[in-house]
C-alpha cells in the first residue's frame, strides 16, 4: 500500500489557474528546482495577525460567555476589573481582526495568483472533490498545488470568509446594541433580523460559530504539518518566509496553457 | 351626546384640579417625559375625551391584567376611570354574558377608528384550540382589529407567542402580528409587563394623539430602549469579575453579579432596572434572582432559567456551547490523530516499496 500520488498524474496541471500577470515570482535553484515566492509579505502578516487575534478572541470570548475564573480580591467591586479587561481586549482585538481582514480582501485583488480563489468555476469543485478523495486515502486525480489546494481554499471561504463575516456582524451588533440611537447602533441594527431577531439568538450565533473557529484551527494546523511532512517542500517555513521549493516544471508549467 | 373630556370626568368624580395636575405630573414622569412637558399632558387631558378600550384575552393566563391593576403611577383607578373607558374586558368588566357582548358591539359600531384594542395572549393557528361560542379566536380578533385606532399587544404571549408558543407549541400559537398586517401594533412584552409601562403606553396615545416611538422590533422606545444588564445595580460586580456561584454562597450574600447563576440580563430589554416593580420597590435582580429574560422573544425556549446557554439557530433547542464545543473539538482531534497515523503508516510502506 502506498499513498496514492501517482507521479504520472502529478504531471497533469491544475485548471484552477490565474492570470499570467499575477504570476508568483520564481528563483531558479538548479536545473530541476525553483524557489517560488508563494505567500507575499502582506499575506504572511495577515496570517499571523489573524491567527493571533483568533486565539485571543477565543480565550477572551469564552471567558465572557462563561467566566472560568473570578477576581482574586473577594471584596467590593472597586478593586478589580477582570471582566472589564476581558471585554476591552476582546473588542480591541476584534478591531485588529477586522482591519486585518479588510487588508487581506484588498490583497485578493492586488496580490499574486495564490492570493485569490475562484469557487465559481466548475474545476474548483471537481478538484476539491479529488482532494477530498486524496485525504480519505482513496484513488484520486489530485494535482499538486503550489498555493492552497481547492479544499484548503474552500475551508478558508467557509471559516475565514463566511465565518469571519458572521463573527464580525454579530459581534458589532452585540457591541453596539446598548446604544441603538448612536450611528454605530443604527449601522448594525439590521443584523438582528438576519440572525433570529432577538439579542439572545444573535449571541448564540456568535458563541457557536466561535467554536467552529477552534475546529478549523485544529484541522488546519494538522494539515499544514502533514503537507510539510509528505511533500518536503517547505510548507511550514513558507508561512514565515513566503517561499516554497518546487519542481521547476510544476512551478512554471502551471501557466503553460497553450 | 357630547362625551366628557378627561378633566371633566375627573372633576365629576369629586377630585380637585390640584389632584388632576398631580396625576398629570405623575403620568409625564411615567412616560419618561421631561418635567417641562407636563403642560402638554395637562393640555391633552383638558381637551381630549376618554378613549374607549377593548381588552381581548386569548391564550393567556390573565397575568397581564393582574399586573395592570397594580399600577401605582398613575393609579389604576384613575386610568380606568378617567383616561380610558374600558368597554370590554373579560377579567375586569362588571357586566357579563350578553350584556357585555352588547357593549363590545356598541364600541365596534360607534367608535370605528377611535378605540384602542388591547390584546393579552397569543392566537392559535388551528381554530380547534380556541373557539368561544362558535366564534374562533382569530375571527374575534380580526373583527375587533378592523376598526381599531391602534392595537396594543400586552405581554410576551401576544407580542412573541409566549408560553403557548413554547416548544412543542401544540396549538401552533403565533403572536398577533402574524394575523394583522395593516394596523399599527405596539408590542409591550413582559411576563407580565410592568404595570406603569402598560398604562404609560395608553397615556402616551391619549396625550399626543399618536403612537409612541417604536424600536426596530415594534416596542415603545421609552420603555424598551435599555438593556437590563446596562442599568443593573449589580453591574459593577460583573465588570469586576465577581460572581455568585450558587444561590447560597458568600457571593450571593454580598450581592455579586448573577451571571453565573443564569442571568439573562445581557440579552434582555425592559424597564425593570429603572422603573422597578410594585411602585418602584424592587425588581428580581435587586432581590437576588437572576433575570429570566421574560420580555424577550421566545424566552421559554432560551434554556433553563438558572443556566446560560446558546440556542441552535432556527430551533427551539438550547445547548451548553462549551460542552458541545469541547466534544466537537475532541472528536476532531481524534479524527486528526487517526488520520495522522494512517498517513504515517502509508508513508512508511512507500519507503519499503
Ligand atoms: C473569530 C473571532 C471571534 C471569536 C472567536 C469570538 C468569541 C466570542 C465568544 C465566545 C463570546 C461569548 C458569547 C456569549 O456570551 O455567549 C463573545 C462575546 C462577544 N464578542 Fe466576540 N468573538 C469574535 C469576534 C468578535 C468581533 C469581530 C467582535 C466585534 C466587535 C466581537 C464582539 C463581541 C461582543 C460585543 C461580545 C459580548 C460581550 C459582552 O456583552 O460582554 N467578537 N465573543
Ligand atoms: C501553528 C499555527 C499555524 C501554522 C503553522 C499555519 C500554517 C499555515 C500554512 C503553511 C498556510 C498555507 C498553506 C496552504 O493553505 O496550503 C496557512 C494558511 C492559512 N492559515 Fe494558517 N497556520 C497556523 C495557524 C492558523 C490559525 C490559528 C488560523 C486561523 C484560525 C490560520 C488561518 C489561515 C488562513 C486563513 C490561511 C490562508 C492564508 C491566505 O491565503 O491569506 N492559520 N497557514
Ligand atoms: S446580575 Fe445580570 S444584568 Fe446584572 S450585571 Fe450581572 S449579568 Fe448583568
Ligand atoms: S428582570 Fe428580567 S425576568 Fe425579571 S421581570 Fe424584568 S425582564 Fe422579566
Amino acid at each position: 500500500m502506498s499513498i496514492p500520488t501517482n507521479p504520472k498524474i502529478e504531471q497533469k496541471q491544475t485548471q484552477v489557474v490565474w492570470k499570467r500577470s499575477r504570476k508568483a515570482k520564481n528563483i531558479e535553484l538548479n536545473d530541476e528546482m525553483v524557489k517560488v515566492y508563494v505567500w507575499e509579505l502582506p499575506v504572511r502578516i495577515f496570517h499571523w495577525i489573524n491567527a493571533f487575534s483568533i486565539i485571543v478572541l477565543m480565550i477572551t470570548g469564552v471567558f465572557i460567555g462563561r467566566p472560568f475564573v473570578s477576581a482574586s480580591i473577594q471584596e467590593e467591586a472597586y478593586y478589580s476589573f477582570l471582566m472589564g479587561w476581558a471585554r476591552y481586549i476582546h473588542f480591541f482585538v476584534a478591531f485588529l481582526f477586522t482591519i486585518n481582514l479588510a487588508v487581506r480582501w484588498y490583497w485578493v485583488y492586488k496580490g499574486n495568483e495564490h492570493a485569490t480563489s475562484n469557487p465559481f468555476r466548475f474545476s474548483f469543485w471537481k478538484e476539491a472533490f479529488e482532494t477530498i478523495k486524496y485525504y480519505l486515502f482513496m484513488k484520486n486525480n489530485k494535482k499538486h498545488y503550489i498555493g492552497h489546494n481547492p479544499l484548503a481554499q474552500l475551508s478558508y471561504w467557509i471559516f475565514i470568509g463566511l465565518g469571519s463575516i458572521i463573527m464580525m456582524f454579530t459581534g458589532y451588533y452585540l457591541l453596539f446594541e446598548p446604544q441603538p440611537e448612536s450611528i454605530y447602533g443604527k449601522m448594525f441594527m439590521w443584523v438582528a433580523h438576519l440572525f433570529g431577531g432577538d439579542s439572545y439568538s444573535v449571541r448564540s450565533w456568535h458563541h457557536l460559530v466561535a467554536w467552529g473557529f477552534i475546529i478549523f484551527t485544529v484541522v488546519h494546523v494538522y494539515m499544514a504539518f502533514r503537507e510539510d511532512y509528505l511533500q518536503r517542500n517547505g510548507t511550514m517555513s513558507s508561512i514565515f518566509t513566503g517561499y516554497k521549493i518546487e519542481r521547476k516544471k510544476e512551478a512554471l508549467g502551471e501557466h503553460d496553457e497553450k | 351626546m357630547k362625551r366628557k373630556t378627561i378633566l371633566e370626568e375627573v372633576l365629576d368624580r369629586g377630585f380637585t384640579r390640584r389632584d388632576f395636575l398631580k396625576m398629570c405630573t405623575a403620568l409625564a414622569a411615567t412616560m419618561g417625559l421631561d418635567f417641562s412637558q407636563t403642560d402638554q399632558v395637562v393640555a391633552a387631558m383638558e381637551k381630549n375625551q376618554r378613549v374607549p378600550v377593548i381588552w381581548l384575552q386569548f391564550q393567556d393566563c390573565t397575568g397581564c391584567s393582574e399586573s395592570f391593576i397594580r399600577s401605582t403611577h398613575p393609579k389604576v383607578e384613575s386610568v380606568l376611570l378617567n383616561m380610558i373607558s374600558l368597554e370590554y374586558s373579560e377579567a375586569l368588566s362588571a357586566a357579563s354574558g350578553h350584556q357585555i357582548e352588547a357593549a363590545l358591539e356598541h364600541v365596534l359600531e360607534h367608535y370605528p377608528g377611535e378605540y384602542i384594542l388591547a390584546v393579552e395572549g397569543s392566537l392559535p393557528t388551528d381554530d380547534a384550540f380556541l373557539t368561544v361560542g362558535g366564534v374562533s379566536a382569530k375571527e374575534t380578533f380580526l373583527r375587533a382589529a378592523k376598526g381599531a385606532k391602534a392595537i396594543i399587544a400586552y405581554g410576551s404571549c401576544s407580542s412573541w407567542g409566549g408560553i403557548p408558543a413554547a416548544y412543542p407549541n401544540p396549538t401552533k400559537a403565533k403572536p398577533i402580528t402574524h394575523f394583522v398586517k395593516d394596523k399599527p401594533v405596539i408590542l409591550v412584552p413582559g411576563c407580565p409587563p410592568i404595570a406603569e409601562v402598560m398604562t404609560g403606553v395608553i397615556a402616551h396615545i391619549i396625550t399626543f394623539g399618536k403612537l409612541p416611538e417604536l424600536d426596530h422590533l415594534g416596542r415603545p422606545k421609552a420603555f424598551y430602549r435599555h438593556r437590563i444588564h446596562d442599568k443593573c445595580n449589580r453591574r459593577a460586580y460583573f465588570d469586576a469579575g465577581l460572581f455568585a456561584e450558587s444561590f447560597d454562597d458568600e457571593g450571593a450574600r454580598q450581592g455579586y453579579c448573577l451571571y453565573k447563576v443564569g442571568c439573562k440580563g445581557p440579552t434582555t430589554y425592559n424597564s425593570c432596572a429603572e422603573m422597578r416593580w410594585n411602585g418602584g420597590v424592587s425588581y428580581p435582580i435587586q432581590s437576588g434572582n437572576p433575570c429570566i429574560g421574560c420580555s424577550e422573544k421566545g424566552f421559554w425556549d432560551n434554556g433553563p432559567f438558572f443556566v446560560r446557554r446558546a440556542k441552535i439557530p432556527a430551533s427551539q433547542t438550547t445547548i451548553n456551547p462549551e460542552t458541545v464545543g469541547a466534544i466537537a473539538v475532541g472528536v476532531t482531534a481524534a479524527g486528526v490523530a487517526a488520520h495522522a497515523m494512517v498517513t504515517a503508516m502509508k508513508k512508511k510502506d512507500e519507503h519499503h516499496d
